[in-house]
C-alpha cells in the first residue's frame, strides 16, 4: 500500500466543526444511562472473586465447602476448576504457552488481587460472605518488584516456564546511529523513573452473562467491546466456537483505555453463568479493579543518550528502556510500538537506537492508559531536550524551534510517517495564551522574595489511528502478521427517510461517537444530527470493529460513515435517475436530495427516494433491490509493511497530531507541594468536528497527566503488598488539583482523512506529565535540583531538595 | 465491597443504648453514629461488629450549649452543624477552623464530633483539637457518667479510653484566650491531612511576649500529640511582628516559631508511609508546626 | 442476622415504606428496591462522591450510609431533578456546555451542584471549583462543569423556571 491520495477540504462545513451539544447526554442527565450496573434483572446472580493477599504463592490447598453451604451461594469455582472449564484469557504476549493468564489463578498466585476463586450467589452481599467461608493454603514464594532486579540472574521467577523474567528483548536501529554519535559535539545522559498509574474511570468493568444450553451459546451484555475479529480468542477461552459467543455493548462510565480488549469479567461471568444455568453478574468493585483489572500503566526505567551539536541540533537518539509489565503482558511490548511512531517528537533527529526490555514482576499487569506508552516517550524526550537546553546554554524555546521538522509528510527514522503539522504555529500560540513573557518575568522577580516559580515549554507528538503492525513488528517471524484494525458503521434511510447508525463496538467510553457519527451524517445527507438514531450492535452478528483505542474513533467513524453514505448514495443516485427519468450524471446532491443540474426544481429528497425504495419495488428495475441502506468496513487507511530487517516499521500510527503546553507551577520547597499558575494548551488535531468536545478531552486528559505527574502512583512496597489499593491511597486529583486551562485550536488538516481529521482524545495526558516535570524543574533549576522520577511527590521532591542540601 | 451482616437497632434513649452494648457484649457491638468513618471500614471487611447501636433517634445527643465562656457540644452533632455555628465561631474558633478542613460538605454533614473522636484516627482533625484546647470528654456508662480528659483519651491509633460499654456524649471545650491557628498538609484537597497541626497561642497583657501555648500535631507519631517541648519553647519568648519569614517578616515571633518547631519535633520518630517518610514527615511537622505558631501570634496580635 | 427493619422515608417526594436488611446501603436501595439506578457507585468507600444524592437537601454519599439511617427522611436523586418532561436548569446547562463526557460521575456532581446553588445562589468560578472538589470526575478535568454550574446559577437567578425540553 502506498499513501492514500491527497484529498481536497475546501469544501464548506455545515455540521463538521460545530461545538454541537451533545446527542448522548439527556439520557446520561437525566439518570437514565443504561450503564452494565443498570441492567441488572430480578433473578440474575452476582459473583465475587476471592483475591490473592500474596504477591507470590503456590496455592497448595483451597477448601470451599463451607463457602458452598453459606446462605444464598450458587457456585463456587475455584482456579484449578476454572482451568477445567476455561482455557487461557486472550492474550497477544510474546509467549502465551509460557506466560500463561487465566481467568483465575489455578496452581500460583503472582500478584497481589489476582483471583483464586470465585463465588455466585443470589446477591453481591451474600456472595462477599461466603468469600471469607473460602480457606486458601498459601506457600509464599520469594516476590520481585524492581524491573531491574527482576531481570537479575537468580530473581525469583514469575512464570517458571518462561526461565527468566524478561518477556521480550531487543535492540533496534534505525538511521546511522554510530555516525550521528560520533559526529556529535556533545552527548547528553539521563536515567529517567516514570512509576505506573491508570485509568481508574469512576465505573468499574462488568459483566452480565447468559448461557444457552440448547444452542450452546454465550450472551454477554459489557461496557467492553473490542477488536471484534479476535474476539473468537474470548470463545475459544470459552471452549465455544467464535459463532456462539455474543458480545453486546453498553455505555461506559470512563475507560481510558482500561476497559479496551478487558475481557476478564466477561470470561469469569460467562463462566459461571454456564455453571449455574443462570444469568450471572459480575461487576468489579473499586478494589477488585485497582489490584486486578489488567490495566496499569506504563511502569519504566530509561536511560537514554541525546547526541548534540553544540548549536542545539539534534543528531541522533539511544534509549535503552526496562518496562515493568507486572505478571503477565497481554499486550505485549505494543506500548513500544506507541513510542516508536513518534520516538524523535516534532525534531528533525535523524537515527534512534531503541532498546526494549519487557521485565516480569510480580504486580498486576499492564494494559492501555491513554496514550498507551508514548506519552512516557514525550516526556523521557522533553526532559532530554531540556537538559541538553541548559547544558548548551541555549534557550529551551529556541533549541525546539530550531529543530523542529517544517516538511510534510515527514517520515521519522522508525519509518512511520507524520502527515501534516505547523510546530511553530502551535508554540507561538502557546506561548501568547501562556502569557510567557510576564510568567518569564514574574518567575525572576519572585525568585527575589525566595519563591520557585517554574514555566515549562514542551512540544510534542499525539498519533493517531494504529496499525495492525505495532502488534507483530517486534518479532522476525511473527506467528500472526496481521494488518486489520477496521471500524464499521451502518447506515440505514428508513421509509420516512429518517437515518439510523448502526456502530459496532463499544465507542461510547465518554468520548462522542454518536455526536461524532451524528455530525458526520448530518453533513453527508444535509440533516439535523438530532434526527440520526445510533445504535449499538453485538459482535457475532455485526461487521468488524476495533472499538476506541489510539485516538482512531473519529478518523475510523470519519471514514466509515463516508464509505456507507457512499453507497445509499450510489443507490438513491440510481433510484432518483429512475424516477426522473434522467441520465445519472444530469443529478447533483445538494439540500438533502438528488436534483437536475441546472434545473432545481426537478428533485427527489431523500425521503422521496426512500419511501419509493422501501415500498415500490415494481416502480424500479429488476436489479434494484428493494430498501435504502449501507454497509461500510474501514480499513485502516495507510498502513505499510515493516522491512525484513526491521530497519524500517513501515507507517503504522500515521495521523500525527501535536500540542504544546505552558504550564506554571510555584514549588513550595519547604512541602514539595506544586500548585498551577496558570496553565495554557494548544493542540493541533487537524479538522475539529465538535470543537468543545476536543477541549473537554483536553482538560480531561490533562487532569489525568497531573495526576500521573503528581499525585497517581500503584504503589507496591518491596514485599510486593499493593500500599495504593483504594482511593484513600491512588490520589486522584479533585476540581483543585487541576488548574482553569486556557485552550488553543490550531487546525492543520490531514491530507489523507475525511475532513482532513485526526485523532486527539489522549493528547491532554500526552503532554501534561512532561510539561509539568517541565515545569517543576524549571522552578528548582536555580538549587541544582532536577526531578526525574514520576509521580513527583512531596516526598520525592524533598528528598531530592535534601539531597541538593536546598530545602527550606 | 458490601458490609457483613449484623443485626441492629436505633433506640431512643441513652439508658436503652448503653444497655444494648451490653446485652450483645459477646458479638463485638459498635456504636453508630454518622457512619463516615465506620461503615467505609464496614464495607472494606476490616471492621465486622456483630451489633451496630444506632443512636441517630437518641435525644439530646446533639447541640451546642454555652457552659461559661466555653461550649459543651453533644457527641451527635454534625461537623456541618459546628461549621455553621455562631457559638462555635465565637467561642472555640480553633474547632471552628479545623471543622472547615475535615474532609467535604457531604462528609460533614453527617460526620459527628463524637464520632471523629470515638474513632480517633491519628489523622484526623478534631482530636488534635480536643488535645490543644484540653477539651473534656464525657462518656456513658452502665454505672453513669465520667469525666475523661482529652490528653488521656486517646490511647493509640484508632483506640480510645472508652470502655466497649460505654458511648460518648458529649465534648466540653473550654474558651481559651488567644489566637488560633488550625492548618493541615494534605496532598489532594480535603483529603486526609499528612501533617495538621492545632495551635493556640496567648500573649502577656503587654503583647510583647507570649503567656502561654497549646501545640498539638498530627503525622508524626500514632496518635495527635500535644507538643510540650514546644509549648515551654514558647512560654516568654519574644512575640514580634509575628510576620512568617515566608511573607518577607522575620521578627522575633518568627524566630521563636522556628526554634519551637525545631524542638517540638526533635526526637520523635514517626512511622513513614506512601505518602511521606520518617524524615519528611518530620520536616512537615516542624514546618507546619511553625506556620501555625506564626499564624496563632498573628491572630493573637490582630485581636488586640 | 437476616433480620430486617422497617424504613419509612420519602424518595423524590414519593413516600415508600420498606423492609431491608440494616446492612443494606443506601445507594443499593434506591438503585435496586426502588428501581432508581441514577445514582451510581465508584468506590463505595466514601471518597470518589459518585453515589452522592441529598438527604433533607443535605449532600450525602449514599455508599456509606444505610438505607436504616434514611429512615424518616427525604431523599432527593437525580431522577427527580427534571419535571413534566423539563430539564433542571442544572440539567440543561451541563448539556449546553459539556459538563459531563461519560455521564458516571454527573448524577452526583448534579446533586451536589443543588446543594451547592442552595446555600450559595450566586457563586464565584472559584467557590464553585472548591465546592465541587467533593466530587471526582475522570473525564472533564472540571472546567466545564465549573461553567455549567455557573450558567445555571444565573439562570436560576434570573427567572427560577427557565426550563429547556429534555430534548433539545
Amino acid at each position: 500500500m502506498t499513501a492514500p491520495p491527497v484529498r481536497d477540504h475546501s469544501r464548506q462545513r455545515r455540521w463538521v466543526g460545530q461545538s454541537i451539544r451533545r446527542v448522548e447526554d439527556p439520557k446520561f442527565l437525566l439518570g437514565r444511562g443504561g450503564y452494565i450496573a443498570d441492567r441488572i434483572t430480578p433473578g440474575t446472580l452476582h459473583a465475587a472473586v476471592l483475591r490473592s493477599p500474596h504477591p507470590h504463592a503456590s496455592i497448595v490447598r483451597i477448601e470451599t465447602a463451607a463457602a458452598q453451604a453459606a446462605p444464598g451461594v450458587r457456585a463456587v469455582i475455584t482456579g484449578k476448576q476454572a482451568a477445567e472449564l476455561c482455557d487461557p484469557m486472550p492474550d497477544f504476549g510474546p509467549d502465551p504457552a509460557r506466560h500463561t493468564w487465566r481467568c483465575l489463578a489455578a496452581d500460583k498466585v503472582r500478584y497481589v488481587g489476582e483471583g483464586v476463586a470465585v463465588v455466585v450467589a443470589d446477591s453481591r452481599y451474600l456472595a462477599e460472605d461466603a468469600l471469607e467461608l473460602i480457606e486458601v493454603d498459601y506457600e509464599p514464594l520469594p516476590a520481585v518488584t524492581d524491573p531491574e532486579r527482576a531481570l537479575d540472574d537468580g530473581a525469583p521467577l514469575v512464570h517458571e516456564a518462561l526461565e527468566s523474567n524478561c518477556a521480550y528483548e531487543r535492540t533496534f536501529d534505525f538511521g546511522d546511529v554510530e555516525r550521528d554519535f560520533a559526529e556529535a559535539d556533545v552527548v547528553i545522559t539521563d536515567r529517567l523513573r516514570w512509576h505506573r498509574s491508570g485509568g481508574q474511570p469512576l465505573e468499574t468493568v462488568g459483566a452480565i452473562a447468559e448461557y444457552d444450553p440448547g444452542s450452546g451459546s454465550f450472551t454477554v451484555d459489557t461496557n467492553t467491546l473490542s477488536f471484534t475479529s479476535y474476539l473468537f480468542m474470548a470463545a475459544n477461552t470459552l471452549k465455544v466456537p467464535a459463532n456462539r459467543l455474543d458480545i453486546r455493548p453498553v455505555p461506559a462510565g470512563g475507560s481510558f483505555g482500561s476497559k479496551l480488549f478487558a475481557n476478564k469479567p466477561a470470561v469469569i461471568a460467562a463462566m459461571c453463568a454456564r455453571a449455574t444455568g443462570r444469568r450471572v453478574a459480575y461487576l468489579e468493585d473499586r478494589v477488585d479493579n485497582i489490584a486486578n483489572c489488567d490495566h496499569h500503566g506504563s511502569d519504566r526505567v530509561y536511560a537514554v543518550e541525546l547526541a548534540m551539536m553544540r548549536d542545539g541540533t539534534m543528531r541522533g537518539l539511544k534509549i535503552d528502556v526496562i518496562d515493568d509489565y507486572g505478571a503477565y503482558i497481554q499486550f505485549g511490548v505494543g506500548h513500544h510500538g506507541n513510542a516508536l511512531a513518534q520516538v524523535v517528537g516534532p525534531y528533525t533527529i535523524g537515527s534512534v537506537r531503541y532498546r526494549v526490555r519487557a521485565a516480569l514482576t510480580n504486580k498486576n499487569q499492564q494494559g492501555a492508559y491513554r496514550g498507551f506508552g508514548s506519552e512516557v516517550n514525550n516526556w523521557m524526550l522533553e526532559q532530554m531536550v531540556d537538559k541538553a537546553a541548559r547544558e548548551l546554554g541555549l534557550d529551551p524555546v529556541a533549541i525546539r524551534r530550531k529543530n523542529f521538522i517544517h516538511q510534510f509528510p515527514h517520515f521519522i527514522p522508525t519509518g512511520n510517517v507524520y502527515d501534516s503539522g505547523n510546530y511553530d504555529a502551535v508554540l507561538d500560540k502557546a506561548l501568547e495564551l501562556a502569557d510567557y513573557g510576564h510568567w518569564r518575568a514574574e518567575q525572576r522577580r519572585l525568585l527575589q522574595e525566595n519563591r520557585y516559580i517554574g514555566i515549562g515549554v514542551i512540544s510534542a507528538q499525539e498519533r493517531s489511528v494504529f496499525s495492525a503492525t505495532e502488534f507483530w513488528f517486534w518479532f522476525d517471524e511473527p506467528g500472526a502478521p496481521v494488518t486489520s484494525t477496521p471500524e464499521s458503521v451502518t447506515l440505514k434511510v428508513d421509509a420516512t427517510g429518517g437515518i439510523t447508525a448502526i456502530l459496532y463496538s463499544c465507542a461510547f467510553w465518554g468520548n462522542s461517537p454518536e455526536t461524532m457519527v451524528s455530525q458526520f451524517v448530518a453533513e453527508e445527507f444535509d440533516c439535523s444530527p438530532y434526527d440520526v438514531s445510533v445504535v449499538y450492535h453485538g459482535s457475532r452478528d455485526g461487521l468488524p470493529a476495533t472499538g476506541p483505542g489510539g485516538s482512531r474513533t473519529t478518523v475510523m467513524l470519519a471514514g466509515a460513515v463516508e464509505g456507507a453514505a457512499g453507497k445509499i448514495k450510489d443507490k438513491a443516485r440510481r433510484a432518483a435517475a429512475h424516477l426522473l427519468e434522467i441520465d445519472q450524471g444530469d443529478l447533483e446532491w445538494a439540500d438533502g436530495g438528488f436534483r437536475v443540474r441546472g434545473d432545481p426544481e426537478r428533485r427527489k429528497s431523500l425521503g422521496e427516494i426512500a419511501v419509493m425504495l422501501h415500498l415500490f419495488k415494481h416502480s424500479f428495475p429488476e436489479d434494484i433491490e428493494s430498501g435504502l441502506d449501507g454497509s461500510k468496513v474501514f480499513d485502516h487507511p495507510y498502513t505499510t509493511m515493516p522491512s525484513a530487517d526491521r530497519k524500517d516499521l513501515g507507517v503504522f500510527y500515521p495521523f500525527m497530531g501535536h500540542a504544546c503546553h505552558v504550564p506554571v507551577v510555584e514549588v513550595d520547597i519547604e512541602t514539595g507541594a506544586v500548585t498551577f499558575l496558570h496553565y495554557a494548551a494548544v493542540h493541533d488535531c487537524g479538522t475539529l468536528v465538535n470543537p468543545r468536545s476536543l477541549a473537554g478531552h483536553i482538560v480531561g486528559g490533562t487532569a489525568q497527566g497531573i495526576g500521573t505527574a503528581l499525585y497517581e502512583e500503584y504503589v507496591y512496597d518491596s514485599d510486593g503488598q499493593l500500599l495504593s489499593s483504594s482511593y484513600l491511597d491512588y490520589l486522584i486529583p479533585s476540581a483543585m488539583e487541576v488548574p482553569e486551562l486556557v485552550i488553543g485550536h490550531v487546525e492543520t488538516p490531514s491530507p489523507y482523512t475525511p475532513h482532513g481529521v485526526k485523532g486527539g482524545g489522549e493528547g491532554g495526558r500526552m503532554m501534561a506529565p512532561a510539561a509539568i516535570n517541565a515545569a517543576v524543574n524549571d522552578a528548582l533549576a536555580p538549587l541544582g535540583v532536577r526531578l526525574t522520577e514520576l509521580p513527583m511527590t512531596p516526598e520525592r521532591i524533598l528528598s531530592a531538595l535534601r539531597a541538593a542540601g536546598a530545602t527550606g | 465491597m458490601k458490609p457483613p451482616p449484623f443485626s441492629y437497632a436505633a433506640p431512643t434513649s441513652l439508658d436503652e443504648a448503653i444497655g444494648l452494648l451490653a446485652e450483645h457484649a459477646a458479638v463485638e457491638p459498635r456504636v453508630l453514629a454518622g457512619g463516615q468513618s465506620l461503615i467505609p471500614l464496614m464495607n472494606f471487611r476490616l471492621a465486622k461488629p456483630g451489633f451496630l447501636v444506632d443512636l441517630r433517634r437518641v435525644a439530646g445527643l446533639s447541640g451546642i450549649r454555652p457552659d461559661g465562656d466555653g461550649l459543651v457540644i453533644g457527641a451527635m452533632t454534625t461537623m456541618s452543624e459546628l461549621e455553621r455555628s455562631p457559638e462555635v465561631a465565637m467561642a472555640a474558633p480553633l474547632l471552628a477552623e479545623a471543622v472547615g478542613l475535615v474532609a467535604h460538605t457531604p462528609v460533614r454533614n453527617r460526620g459527628t464530633i463524637g464520632g471523629s473522636l470515638a474513632h480517633a484516627d491519628p489523622a484526623a482533625e478534631l482530636p488534635a483539637v480536643a488535645l490543644c484546647l484540653d477539651a473534656e470528654l464525657v462518656a456513658a456508662g452502665p454505672s453513669g457518667s465520667r469525666l475523661i480528659p482529652a490528653a488521656e483519651f486517646f490511647t493509640g491509633p484508632f483506640s480510645t479510653a472508652l470502655a466497649p460499654d460505654e458511648i460518648l456524649t458529649e465534648v466540653r471545650m473550654p474558651a481559651r484566650p488567644g489566637g488560633h491557628a488550625f492548618i493541615e498538609f494534605s496532598r489532594i484537597h480535603a483529603n486526609f491531612a499528612v501533617i495538621a497541626v492545632a495551635a493556640l497561642v496567648e500573649l502577656n497583657p503587654d503583647g510583647d511576649r507570649i503567656a502561654r501555648a497549646a501545640l498539638a500535631v498530627t503525622g508524626v507519631a500514632p496518635t495527635a500529640i500535644r507538643v510540650t517541648a514546644a509549648e515551654r519553647a514558647l512560654a516568654g519568648a519574644p512575640a514580634g511582628d509575628g510576620a512568617g519569614a515566608a511573607a518577607g517578616g522575620g521578627g522575633a515571633g518568627s524566630a521563636a516559631a522556628a526554634e519551637a518547631a525545631r524542638v517540638g519535633v526533635e526526637g520523635l520518630t514517626p512511622a513513614g508511609d506512601l505518602h511521606a517518610g520518617p524524615e519528611t514527615r518530620l520536616a512537615l511537622g516542624r514546618i507546619y508546626l511553625r506556620r501555625g505558631i506564626e499564624l496563632a501570634i498573628s491572630r493573637a496580635r490582630n485581636e488586640r | 442476622m437476616n433480620d430486617t427493619t422497617t424504613i419509612g422515608l420519602t424518595v423524590n417526594g414519593q413516600p415508600c415504606v420498606a423492609e431491608v436488611e440494616p446492612r443494606r446501603l443506601l445507594v443499593d436501595f434506591l438503585r435496586e428496591d426502588l428501581g432508581l439506578p441514577g445514582t451510581h457507585i465508584g468506590c463505595e468507600h466514601g471518597v470518589c462522591g459518585t453515589c452522592t444524592v441529598l438527604l433533607n437537601g443535605a449532600s450525602i454519599r449514599s455508599c456509606i450510609t444505610l438505607a436504616v439511617q434514611a429512615d424518616g427522611a427525604e431523599i432527593s436523586t437525580v431522577e427527580g431533578l427534571a419535571r413534566d418532561g423539563e430539564m433542571h436548569p442544572l440539567q440543561d446547562e451541563f448539556a449546553d456546555r459539556q459538563g459531563l463526557q461519560c455521564g458516571y460521575c454527573t448524577p452526583g456532581m448534579l446533586m451536589r451542584a443543588c446543594e451547592i446553588l442552595a446555600e450559595n445562589p450566586d457563586p464565584t468560578p472559584a467557590e464553585v471549583r472548591s465546592a465541587i472538589a467533593s466530587n471526582l470526575c475522570r473525564c472533564t478535568g472540571y472546567q466545564f462543569i465549573i461553567e455549567a454550574v455557573i450558567g445555571a446559577a444565573a439562570r436560576m437567578q434570573a427567572g427560577g423556571s427557565v426550563m429547556k425540553k429534555a430534548m433539545s
